[in-house]
């Protein structure tokens, strides 16, 4: 061991630690404790003034999020919307990466045009798209002009598609990012040998290079799910509460369930039965990702 | 690199003119409909007819989106200042020095950027709540109660941007002056700090930005004086409903005021957010 290692191991100044740690285990250790509890007790607008004084009911609160509540439908919206989104943006992030990364005229100026959709606020998105997919809008408008069928986007079933297709409009540049830092890591060596050998440009594209970038892609793929399942503000923008039955994803039913019902205690288990949904591709994100 | 493609010319060429279509169509008709008129946006007009700017005047009594603005302005510039400097110290000692535990913070640290936000709302709400009963002051509709609830997602996240920038910076310069005899706190402030501004900016944007761009916290944590922005131009956009025609120029003018402010910094510090992007992972 080196004589600075070891001064540093004495020096460890662990203290500094203490200010966000502390903030935090008051800001989130704390009430992620006291949402556990809520979802024990019959909490509602009667009592959630003075929730220690509320009925405790052990799990009667989940028994009925899945046997009585719309828990189980949104559970399933939540999950195929998220998953219909997240295999869209797929190919459209990595054909967007591959057709930016090859130098041209104003490259620069197309790549930030690129990230427009994404890092636009969700209630601006919202808000623009509830214009633009109103009945006879200039969605429908455009539509027609193609001579296909209009119809309603924001009510009834096709309502469920208006969410993906809005949701894959804002989050398809995560992957082309993603996708794009991966290129940057292919060895110049690998195009050197994919010119010679004369190969065409698909079969180099899946022999050579896309190798490079299947870890950034599955990273890609996990973010996108966990933002499209946990992402409140669009579908309560663009549908507004109450929302279609088609589009009542979890984090709108959790919203509504406690801020419009007042069913504290019946919301706090739907919100956690919704960390049991972002459970397996969170410890896969955890997983693929580098900690030290 | 030279003469490598990985797209032959016109396939590239082709994918970017479908692609800017896509991005371009929606933001250009956000621009488009804010100076048109609204029986124009309504009969699904792309073109104005006439460009009316009006709508542009009118929102800061309508919409009032002056308090707006400047209530997201005031508590995401407290959120943004407090967890940059507050997550220096943590990310300097989770960078470079090991000790048990470490690992566990740096997965919780990314976990919880992925907790769904009612989970955390709601007892934030009903502890607020009781708070305000026990001590009998009102606290929900405080912008320091909404300043607060927003550190839950920005410092850790803020901690985690500060993580992989200090990963970047060489642990030379702290560990000769640590030789020399400089305290760790002399360190944080005389070396640490200084060298990483670029990242403080990063996360000090970036908690910003998830301030800015909340409905869920600040739908529940706000009354109509202490409304942000974001509530602002979802509440007007609600109550648009059910009328006659909406003010759909409004609306579009309003949403492009919210917008252009997160677009320009983008712009302006593209260079080190696309790292934080793709860091992070949260928006």
């Amino acid at each position: 061991m080196s004589r600075a290692r070891r001064v540093a191991e004495r020096q460890r100044p662990l203290w500094m630690l203490a200010p966000g740690g502390l903030l935090l285990v008051l800001v989130v250790g704390f009430p992620l404790v006291v949402a556990g509890q809520i979802s024990l007790l019959d909490l509602d607008q009667y009592t959630f003034r003075q929730w220690l004084d509320a009925p405790f009911v052990g799990l009667d609160n989940y028994v009925e999020a899945v046997r009585d509540s719309s828990l189980p439908h949104a559970v399933w919206v939540s999950t195929t919307y998220a998953v219909v989104v997240t295999l869209i943006t797929l190919p459209v992030g990595v054909a967007a990466a591959l057709a930016a990364h090859d130098r041209f005229t104003g490259r620069g100026l197309v790549r930030s045009v690129l990230l427009i959709p994404y890092v636009l606020p969700a209630f601006v998105v919202g808000t623009v798209w509830r214009i633009i997919l109103q009945p006879d809008g200039v969605a429908d408008n455009a539509l027609g002009r193609a001579g296909l069928d209009a119809g309603l986007w924001l009510n009834g079933p096709r309502s469920f598609w208006a969410l993906v297709i809005v949701q894959a409009w804002t989050a398809w540049p995560l992957l082309y990012l993603l996708a794009l830092a991966g290129l940057q890591t292919v060895d110049p060596e690998v195009h050197e040998a994919a010119a010679l050998d004369g190969a065409g440009w698909w079969v180099k594209l899946r022999r050579l290079i896309f190798p490079y970038l299947r870890g950034p892609i599955a990273l890609g793929l996990v973010i996108t799910f966990l933002h499209s399942v946990n992402n409140f503000t669009l579908p309560f923008v663009l549908f507004g509460v109450p929302s279609p039955r088609d589009v009542e994803v979890l984090p709108v039913l959790t919203y509504v369930e406690s801020f419009q019902n007042f069913r504290f205690g019946l919301s706090a288990a739907m919100a956690v039965f919704s960390l049991g949904v972002v459970a397996v591709p969170l410890l896969a994100y955890l997983r693929a990702v580098r900690l030290t | 690199m030279r003469h490598t493609r990985l797209l032959p010319r016109p396939l590239q060429l082709a994918v970017l003119a479908v692609l800017l279509l896509l991005v371009l169509g929606p933001v250009s008709y956000m621009l488009f409909a804010s100076v048109s008129s609204d029986l124009a946006v309504a009969s699904g007009a792309y073109l104005p007819t006439s460009v009316d700017l009006g709508a542009y005047r009118r929102i800061w009594s309508t919409v009032d989106l002056g308090t707006g603005l400047l209530n997201s302005v005031l508590v995401a510039g407290v959120v943004a200042t407090a967890s940059a400097f507050v997550s220096v110290g943590s990310a300097y000692v989770l960078v470079r020095f090991a000790f048990r535990g470490r690992v566990a913070i740096l997965r919780a640290l990314l976990a919880l950027q992925s907790v769904p936000g009612t989970l955390l709302l709601l007892p934030v709400f009903v502890l607020f709540a009781s708070a305000s009963t026990a001590i009998g002051v009102q606290v929900i509709g405080t912008r320091w109660a909404l300043a607060l609830t927003y550190l839950t997602f920005a410092l850790p996240f803020s901690t985690w941007v500060m993580v992989t920038y200090l990963r970047g910076l060489p642990p030379e310069l702290d560990e000769a002056a640590r030789i020399d005899g400089a305290s760790s706190w002399r360190i944080l402030t005389r070396i640490i700090v200084p060298l990483s501004w670029p990242g403080l900016i990063v996360s000090g944007i970036f908690a910003f930005l998830l301030g800015w761009n909340d409905v869920l916290f600040a739908s529940v944590m706000t009354d109509p004086d202490t409304r942000t922005a974001a509530v602002a131009l979802q509440v007007f956009g609600a109550t648009q409903e059910g009328g006659a025609i909406p003010v759909y120029g409004q609306m579009m003018a309003a949403a492009l005021v919210c917008a252009a402010p997160v677009v320009v910094l983008y712009l302006v510090f593209q260079r080190y957010l696309v790292g934080g992007l793709t860091a992070g992972g949260v928006k």
